[in-house]
C-alpha cells in the first residue's frame, strides 16, 4: 500500500493533539490553542494565570485566530484523510483489475495447456496412422502449441509467485515439464515406427505413455493448480485490505468533513454575534466547499469501494472459478482418450472422470450410470430448481440476472449432452468408440467448451466494467481535492482578514 | 465552547481512526497462541489416544507439523474428532482445525472449509499375504467382503461398482481384520491408509491390493470464515511435500504394507 501524502493528516494530528488534555476542565478559552505547538499547552486550570496573555486567548484577535488555526488544520486533516482512501482505492483497483487480477486468470490456463498437452499424446497414440478428427499431425500441432502456451503461463505463475514456497513450485513444474516431455517423445516415437491402425497401439507405447500420464496427473496438474489457488490469495488480500481500507477512510472523511463544518459555522456564529454582522460570504462559500467535498468524496469512495466489490465477487472470483472448470472439463475429456487407450488402467480413467465431472457438477452419484442419470435431472430442473453443487452449483448461486442463467442453462444443456455422448462412448466396442470420440465426442465437447467460454466472457466483461467504472469515478481527483481545499483555505482567510484588520 | 473542544477531539480520534485503518482479521488461526486440533481417536496408523492429551498417528504428526508452520511456537492441544462431530466441532470453534481421515466432499464444504487436501486416499482392499486371485474390484465376484456396520464402503463395491460380493457382517473394521486373519472372509475394503493403518499393526499377515477405485481427499477441516487460516495451512502443506517431511511420515506410518505411496503435492481444493 501506498502513501503518497501522509504529512498533512499527520501534522494535524500532531498540532490539535495539545487541545486535548486541557479540554474537560477549561470553561472559558475557545477551542484549540494556535500555532506554536510547542509551547502551547494549557493542560489544567492552575496553569492558565502564569501564561503569557496571548494564549489565553482573552482578546478578540487571538480568539480569531485560534478559531482560524483550528479551522485550517481540520481542513488540511480532510485533505490527508480523503487523498490516503482515494489513493487506496485506486491501489485496490488497479491490482485487482490491471495487474495480479488478470494474472492470476491466466495462469489458471497453465492447467488447460498442460493438460491438453497429456490429451493429445493420448490421441496421438489413439489413432495411429488413421486420419480421424485430422489425424496426428493435427493433434501434434496442437500438442506443440499447448506446450507453447504452458511455457508462457509457467512465466507469468513465476512472475506472481512472491515467495520461496511458491517459486519452488515453478521449479518443480519446469523440471516435472522436461520429463513429461521426455516420456512423450518416447511414446510417441514407439507409435510412430509401429504404424498401427487406430486403437491398437503398441504395448511398449501405452506403457511409456502411462509412466507420463501418471507423472501429469500427480506430479504436474496438482501443482499448477495450487500456484493459481495460490496467487488468486493475493487477489484476496489486496481486496479485503484496500475494501476495508477505503471503508474506513470513508467514515474517516465524514467524521473530520463534519468537524471542519462544524468549526466554520462555530466561526460564523462568534463572527455574527461579537462583530454584529449576520453573514461573512467568504466563510459562507467556504463552508459550502467543504460540505460539496464531503459529500463528493463520501459518494466516490463508496462507489469505488462497491466497484472492488462487484469486480471481485461477479468477475474476478467467477472468472477464475469457470478457467478451473474448464480446465478440468479439458482434462476429464482427456480421460476418456486415456480410458479407450489403455485397458489396463481403463478403471482407473474411468474413476478420474467421475471424480472431475462431480467437481464441475456435483450431484450424488456412486457411478457414471448414476452420474448420468441425476446430471438430466438437475439440468431439466435448472433454473426452476438448483439442487446441485461444484463449480456450476457455485456459479448458479452466484448467477445474477436473466442474461447469466440462460447462459449458465446452456452451458449446462451441452455439459449434459457431452456426457450422454460419453454414455454411448462407452457402451461401444473399442474400434467403434475411438472413431466416436473423434467425431461426435470431440464435437460435443467442443461445444460445451464455447458456451462455458462464453459464460466466462460474461463475466470478463462485468469485470472490466467495474473496474473502468471505479477508474472514472477516480479520475480528475488528483487535482480536484488540492484545488478545492486551496481554494477553501484562502476563502477562510479572505473571510477572516477584514475582522483582524479591525484591530490594527 | 465544551462542544467545541468535543469537536476537536473527535477529529483527533477520527484521525487516529483513519490511521489504523485496515483492520485485521480477529478469529484466524494464523499466529495464535494455542491451537486446539481435532483427530481421531480410534484410527490405528492415523490417530489413535494413548491416553488424555496424548495420541500418535500420520494424522497427528501432520497436525503438528502444520501447526508449527501455521502458529510458530503456539501450545497445540489434541482433542477427539469424532466423525460425526466434526462439522459441529469447527462451527462452534471448538477446535481451530481437524486431521482425521477427514474426506473432503462437496456436501461438507457448505459447512466448513477444508484446506489440503494433504493426501488423497483411495477406497481398496486388503487381503492376506498368501492371496493371489485378488488384483483389482471386479476379481471379488464371489469371494466374501466384511460389511462393516454403518459404513458404506461395501456399496461401492456391490452396489456402484456392480460386483456380486458375498457380504458377511462385521461389528468395526478392528472385527473385519480379525476375521480376515481367521479366515471368515478374504477381503476388507475402505480407505487405504485406514487398512494400512490395521495392516502394519498385524506385522506381515496382509497386504493391500493397490486397486484404487475410489478418491478420497483428506482434507483438514476449518472453520468456513477462516480462509487466511485455510490459505497458511495449505501453504504449509506445500512446503512439506518439498522438505520431504510428509513422504517421510508416510512411510513412518505405512511402510511395508504393500500400500503404494504417493509423494508429490495433491491437488488442493482451494479456500473459498
Amino acid at each position: 500500500m501506498t502513501m503518497p501524502l501522509p504529512s498533512p493528516a499527520q501534522t494535524a494530528q500532531q498540532t490539535v493533539q495539545p487541545a486535548q488534555p486541557g479540554a474537560p476542565a477549561a470553561p472559558a478559552p475557545p477551542a484549540p490553542p494556535p500555532a506554536p505547538a510547542g509551547r502551547a499547552a494549557p493542560p489544567a486550570r492552575r496553569l492558565l494565570p502564569r501564561l503569557p496573555q496571548r494564549l489565553r486567548l482573552r482578546t478578540v484577535p487571538a480568539r480569531i485566530r485560534a478559531w482560524t488555526s483550528a479551522i485550517v488544520i481540520a481542513v488540511l486533516a480532510l485533505f490527508g484523510v480523503a487523498w490516503v482512501a482515494i489513493d487506496d482505492a485506486a491501489v485496490g483497483l488497479r491490482v485487482i483489475g490491471r495487474t495480479d487480477g488478470p494474472q492470476v486468470v491466466a495462469t489458471a490456463d497453465l492447467y488447460y495447456s498442460l493438460s491438453d498437452m497429456d490429451t493429445q499424446v493420448a490421441n496421438i497414440l489413439l489413432v495411429g496412422e488413421q486420419q480421424l478428427g485430422g489425424g496426428r499431425e493435427a493433434a501434434l500441432r496442437r500438442y506443440e502449441e499447448s506446450r507453447a502456451k504452458a511455457g508462457e503461463t509457467l512465466l507469468q505463475a513465476a512472475d506472481l509467485a512472491d515467495d520461496e514456497v511458491e517459486r519452488r513450485t515453478v521449479q518443480e513444474l519446469l523440471n516435472g515439464l522436461s520429463q513429461y516431455e521426455r516420456l512423450a517423445a518416447r511414446a510417441m516415437l514407439l507409435s510412430d515406427q509401429a504404424d498401427h491402425p487406430a486403437g491398437s497401439p503398441p504395448a511398449e507405447a501405452v506403457a511409456s505413455y502411462r509412466e507420463a500420464t501418471k507423472l501429469m496427473r500427480l506430479g504436474l496438474l496438482p501443482k499448477a493448480y495450487n500456484l493459481t489457488l495460490e496467487s488468486g490469495s493475493i487477489v484476496r488480500r489486496t481486496y479485503e485490505e484496500q475494501h476495508a481500507a477505503v471503508q474506513g477512510g470513508r467514515v474517516a472523511v465524514a467524521v473530520v468533513g463534519l468537524v471542519t463544518i462544524g468549526l466554520l459555522v462555530g466561526l460564523q456564529v462568534y463572527l455574527a454575534r461579537r462583530f454584529r454582522r449576520i453573514l461573512n460570504p467568504a466563510l459562507l462559500v467556504a463552508t459550502l466547499v467543504v460540505t460539496v467535498l464531503v459529500g463528493l468524496a463520501m459518494g466516490l469512495l463508496d462507489r469505488a469501494a462497491e466497484d472492488m466489490r462487484i469486480a471481485r465477487e461477479k468477475g474476478f472470483n467467477s472468472m477464475l472459478a469457470l478457467s478451473r472448470a474448464r480446465a478440468i472439463s479439458n482434462s476429464l475429456h482427456g480421460d476418456q482418450s486415456r480410458y479407450l487407450l489403455d485397458r489396463q488402467e481403463a478403471d482407473t480413467y474411468e474413476q478420474v472422470y467421475l471424480e472431475k465431472s462431480q467437481t464441475v457438477l456435483y450431484t450424488p452419484a456412486g457411478n457414471l450410470t448414476a452420474y448420468y442419470r441425476e446430471l438430466g435431472r438437475v439440468v431439466g430442473e435448472y433454473p426452476r430448481r438448483t439442487d446441485f453443487l461444484g463449480f456450476f452449483g457455485t456459479e448458479a448461486r452466484n448467477a445474477a440476472g436473466g442474461q447469466e442463467r440462460a447462459a449458465l442453462a446452456e452451458t449446462l444443456k451441452r455439459y449434459e449432452a457431452f456426457q450422454q455422448e460419453d454414455r454411448q462412448l462407452r457402451a461401444q466396442a473399442r474400434a467403434g468408440a475411438v472413431q466416436q470420440l473423434m467425431s461426435r465426442v470431440a464435437q460435443s465437447f467442443q461445444a460445451y467448451d464455447e458456451a462455458l467460454v462464453g459464460l466466462k466472457n460474461m463475466h470478463q466483461r462485468s469485470f472490466e466494467a467495474a473496474i473502468a467504472d471505479g477508474d472514472a469515478a477516480l479520475s480528475g481527483w488528483n487535482y480536484a481535492l488540492p484545488g478545492a481545499i486551496v481554494a477553501a483555505v484562502a476563502l477562510i482567510f479572505v473571510g477572516v482578514r477584514p475582522r483582524l484588520v479591525e484591530y490594527r | 465552547m465544551r462542544a467545541r473542544i468535543a469537536l476537536a477531539m473527535l477529529a483527533v480520534l477520527a484521525l487516529t481512526a483513519a490511521g489504523c485503518g485496515a483492520g485485521g482479521d480477529e478469529s484466524s488461526i494464523v499466529g495464535k497462541d494455542t491451537l486446539v486440533i481435532g483427530v481421531k481417536p480410534d484410527q490405528p496408523g492415523l490417530g489413535v489416544k494413548k491416553r488424555e492429551g496424548v495420541y500418535e498417528g500420520f494424522d497427528v504428526d501432520v497436525a503438528k507439523a502444520i501447526a508449527a508452520r501455521v502458529a510458530k511456537g503456539a501450545t497445540v492441544r489434541f482433542v477427539d474428532a469424532p466423525s460425526a462431530k466434526r462439522e459441529s466441532l469447527l462451527e462452534s470453534r471448538q477446535v481451530d482445525f481437524i486431521v482425521a481421515s477427514y474426506s473432503i466432499t462437496p456436501e461438507r464444504k457448505t459447512k466448513v472449509a477444508f484446506a489440503g487436501p494433504y493426501y488423497v486416499a483411495h477406497q481398496d482392499i486388503l487381503v492376506r499375504r498368501d492371496e493371489t486371485g485378488i488384483r483389482n474390484v471386479r476379481d471379488l465376484r464371489g469371494r466374501s467382503l466384511c460389511k462393516v456396520a454403518g459404513s458404506t464402503s461395501w456399496r461401492r463395491v456391490q452396489e456402484e461398482r456392480g460386483v456380486p460380493v458375498r457380504l458377511v457382517d462385521g461389528e468395526s473394521y478392528s472385527d473385519c481384520i480379525a476375521k480376515l486373519r481367521n479366515g471368515q472372509v478374504d477381503a476388507v475394503s475402505t480407505d487405504d491408509l485406514i487398512l494400512a493403518g490395521f495392516a502394519a499393526e498385524q506385522g506381515n499377515a496382509f497386504k493391500i491390493v493397490n486397486a484404487r477405485f475410489t478418491d478420497e481427499r483428506y482434507g483438514i477441516g476449518i472453520h468456513k470464515s477462516d480462509i487466511e487460516g485455510c490459505e497458511a495451512i495449505n501453504k504449509a502443506i506445500t512446503a512439506l511435500y518439498q522438505d520431504g517431511t510428509i513422504p517421510k511420515l508416510l512411510k513412518k506410518w505405512f511402510d511395508g504394507t504393500g500400500l503404494e505411496l504417493t509423494d508429490t503435492v495433491p491437488q488442493f481444493e482451494g479456500c473459498d
